[in-house]
């Protein structure tokens, strides 16, 4: 039997098996059918080169250009889009982080208050009997009442809408100042009370 | 001018072809030299890279080397001269997209002629769900601008016509195959892997379009089986 045209294009190819390219090379009507296979190729590979009918490198450049102006457009838009995404996120986060801190300073200065007033109870529950102290208790007590005026001006001059730092920072002070004054009239009531 | 600096930073290359299956045939009856594929030209690579750099110049000059190679690509594949046009357009609408990517890993030809030959093949596709019915006339009858050179040229006018019309008258597959393995010198893997199919789908087609053609040009029926 003569080989299929697959068959011969195998050999053609370098495909095929010993024995089909023996085949080829022993019968005239393969050999021949392979020959026109090739003369049908060379043809085929001959045919003249074609030119579009008209310029289309203007259409083509035009194309680019839009293509280039649709790309750089999507590109401001993600831009716009994420530095939008980035300006809420950093508000929001600013605004989370501000609020978080905020309710945490007002936490801390409640606190203080409450313990600022816990002690002003103590102490003027220990400074209601009127009982007479000495001169360097005197000027120490003094002293502290002094500073702890001071203080309550300057908390006074204080946003006291807005929770700060500086406004613990008073209130710290004037807790230990009413802690130390408290201690000291606690000190005395128990050496008179001796 | 940019066809000028194309035509100095573009030129030819030369094949050359030794079928093993020329040592068992008769050399007087061998095939002749194969011309080389249209898309066998060497790019200098300053033009490529000022390409990549979006120079419109240098762009042009790509353009004006490979039209028509490409358009010749896509004529030969496709189904009308409208089609054609489409590729050439959608081609070098994707060489002007991707050439910034191109790393110069193969021939600038060659990359040029795979994005062709995609192209052409998803016109196919996208032509195979129209019925040739509904494809107009003009379409059609779209006369081809050949290069005609010479006396001999248009001596073989007719034979050529003839192939030229056996051609469009193959089934998609089978012109396509035919024409990239044959013409372009794609393999069948390569092939299969441009048409999503297998190699020996591509084989297949490549039998089917040479007995249609031979059919389709009279071609004389073989001899009897000799053995």
């Amino acid at each position: 039997m003569h080989l299929s045209l697959e068959e011969l294009l195998a050999v053609r190819d370098g495909e095929a098996a010993p024995a089909t390219v023996e085949h080829v090379a022993a019968c005239a009507s393969c050999t021949a059918e392979l020959t026109a296979i090739a003369e049908l190729k060379t043809r085929l590979a001959a045919l003249p080169v074609e030119t579009p009918p008209c310029d289309l490198w203007p259409a083509v450049s035009e194309g680019a250009r839009s293509e280039h102006r649709a790309r750089r457009l999507r590109f401001s838009g993600w831009v716009a889009a994420g530095l939008a995404a980035a300006l809420t996120l950093a508000v929001g986060v600013r605004g989370g982080v501000e609020a978080w801190r905020e309710a945490t300073l007002a936490r801390e200065t409640r606190a203080l208050v409450a313990e600022s007033q816990r002690l002003e109870q103590t102490i003027g529950e220990y400074g209601r009997g009127g009982r007479v102290v000495n001169g360097r208790t005197a000027t120490l007590i003094a002293d502290l009442e002094d500073r702890i005026a001071l203080i309550d001006a300057r908390i006074g001059q204080l946003n006291r809408d807005r929770p700060s730092q500086a406004a613990i920072d008073l209130w710290q002070e004037r807790v230990g100042l009413l802690d130390a004054l408290a201690s000291v009239q606690t000190t005395r009531v128990a050496y008179v009370g001796l | 001018m940019p066809q000028t600096q194309a035509a100095v930073a573009i030129q030819p290359t030369v094949r050359v072809e030794n079928p093993m299956w020329q040592r068992h045939v008769d050399e007087s009856t061998a095939m002749t030299a194969t011309p080389p594929s249209q898309f066998e030209l060497q790019v200098d690579e300053l033009l490529v890279a000022r390409a990549k750099r979006g120079e419109h110049a240098a762009l042009e000059a790509i353009y004006r080397a490979f039209e028509a190679p490409v358009y010749t690509l896509a004529r030969r594949m496709c189904r009308t001269p409208h089609d054609a046009e489409d590729v050439v357009q959608e081609t070098f609408l994707e060489v002007v997209r991707s050439i910034p990517r191109f790393r110069g890993e193969g021939s600038f030809a060659g990359w040029v002629r795979r994005i062709a030959a995609s192209k052409a093949l998803q016109k196919l596709r996208w032509e195979s769900a129209r019925p040739l019915a509904d494809i107009q006339a003009d379409e059609l009858d779209g006369a081809p601008e050949h290069v005609v050179q010479g006396h001999e040229a248009l001596a073989a006018a007719p034979a050529r016509a003839d192939l030229e019309a056996a051609l469009a008258r193959l089934s998609d597959a089978a012109r396509a195959v035919i024409w990239l393995h044959e013409v372009e010198g794609y393999s069948h893997d390569e092939i299969a892997a441009l048409t999503g199919k297998t190699a020996s789908f591509s084989k297949s087609q490549l039998a089917r379009a040479y007995a249609r053609l031979r059919v389709f040009l009279g071609a004389p029926a073989r001899e009897e089986p000799c053995t």
